[in-house]
């Protein structure tokens, strides 16, 4: 079978940044990691170094996901030789009973870490996720609630709680989890856009308003988020057709509308420009923006 | 290969740094010895310092690596959902994945049947994009 490096074309130092690239940036795409990955240990882990064990727990993360367990258990030796006593290399070991659903297992490795070292924000982190793996979900929020007493600045633990809300349907938390995010991250437009979502999501006007409001400042941040565009859209749209609203509001939010309307039209025809299909699809982006009537109900 | 063309330029510069610095020191005590405290430094002293200095912080420059930018959202302008949402510390593995990506081997030994899964369909989407 042919290696990766001989199918694209790429030297082993091109696949370690690629690789680094994707540990850095949350990138979970286990099959590619374990292929790149697995070459690289296979072929190249002398001329690695010391990067060689951190490639070693990304490519077993990925090679859980990928039921490849027989390359997980080798990573796992082979960082076991190389860090005897080490809580992290403990914790992956965790990881791959949780892979083999043995979660009486793990969580007792878990409680063996957390009794060493009483701090240990990963085992704790473990814990829940096996809750949540269980289908717990309630036990799960309230243990992440928790560690976010003690361990306010987590933000990963800030977004996974808010996701837990949101499954739970409980959009005023998952909102309240999300505005810690907006404050401690206030350039990501991205949170503004998932709070704006979740605004909308709960309905009534003040909460339109709001969405339409964190929409706006999405776009702002970065004027390329078409979801936030497409919110805008939305919101304005419905806060003009409730009955409850004054006639400038009324206009106001007519003319926030037809701007966001114009502005995704625009869009559609500069990405399409070029190709034949483009005046089929800019007419059916017209065609989907007229006939998205908001009836209040 | 360039990186090593810039550290040369770099190393060049601080060597000429480095003998303007002594032939400074030199002069001030070549004047001690002449007793002629009141002349000032040469002018190619000074002017080797400064040229040495400008060619050091240009290799540098050259060295340091890519540059950001100031602005703290045109970073994030790339970043999407897709990454911004999953949490290492809280990921799942009772996920299809562990049965979709099985390997062909184990396929064999556990599912005899007519219909028995192609091995792997999956595994053509890989030669699509590797981005």
């Amino acid at each position: 079978m042919a290696t990766v490096s001989e199918l694209y074309d790429v030297t082993w130092e091109e696949m370690r940044d690629k690789l680094r690239k994707w540990r850095e940036e949350n990138y979970r795409n286990s099959e590619q990691i374990v292929d790149v990955g697995e070459e690289l240990i296979n072929e190249h882990a002398s001329k690695l170094g010391d990067d060689v064990w951190i490639i070693y727990e990304q490519v077993m993360i990925a090679a859980l996901d990928c039921s490849r367990d027989d390359l997980a258990w080798t990573c796992l030796q082979e960082l076991k030789r190389q860090f005897p006593d080490s809580h992290r290399v403990k914790r992956l070991a965790g990881m791959r009973l949780e892979a083999l659903e043995r979660y009486e297992d793990a969580n007792k490795l878990y409680d063996s870490i957390l009794q060493d070292d009483a701090t240990n924000t990963a085992a704790r982190k473990r814990k829940i996720a096996i809750l949540k793996a269980q289908g717990k979900n309630t036990e799960a929020i309230r243990e992440l609630n928790e560690y976010l007493e003690q361990f306010v600045g987590d933000q990963e633990a800030w977004h996974e709680l808010s996701e837990l809300y949101i499954n739970e349907h409980d959009y005023a938390k998952a909102a309240f989890c999300l505005e810690e995010l907006m404050m401690t991250n206030p350039h990501n437009h991205l949170y503004c856009e998932q709070y704006a979502e979740v605004k909308y999501t709960q309905g009534g006007l003040d909460n339109l308003e709001l969405s339409r409001k964190y929409f706006a400042q999405a776009l702002k941040l970065n004027n390329r988020n078409m979801r936030a565009l497409f919110g805008l859209y939305m919101s304005a749209s419905h806060i003009a057709a409730s009955p409850k609203v004054s006639a400038k509001v009324k206009k106001d939010n007519v003319k926030y509308a037809a701007w966001a309307g114009a502005q995704i039209n625009r869009a559609y025809q500069l990405a399409g420009r070029g190709t034949k299909e483009n005046k089929c699809s800019v007419k059916a982006v017209e065609e989907m923006l007229e006939s998205m009537q908001i009836t209040m109900s | 290969m360039a990186s090593s063309f810039w550290k040369g330029v770099v190393g060049v510069g601080l060597l000429a740094l480095a003998h303007a610095a002594f032939s400074a020191a030199q002069h001030r005590s070549y004047m001690r010895l002449t007793e002629k405290e009141n002349e000032t430094l040469p002018i190619d002293i000074v002017l080797q310092t400064l040229l040495a200095f400008v060619v050091t912080c240009y290799g540098i420059v050259h060295i340091a690596g890519e540059f950001r930018d100031m602005d703290a959202s045109s970073e994030l302008k790339l970043k999407t959902f897709d990454t911004l949402r999953n949490h290492p510390s809280f990921y799942l593995f009772n996920h299809r994945g562990r049965l979709l990506f099985r390997p062909a081997e184990q396929e064999a030994s556990t599912v005899p049947s007519a219909q028995a899964l192609p091995s792997n369909p999956l595994r053509l989407r890989k030669l699509e994009n590797f981005h």
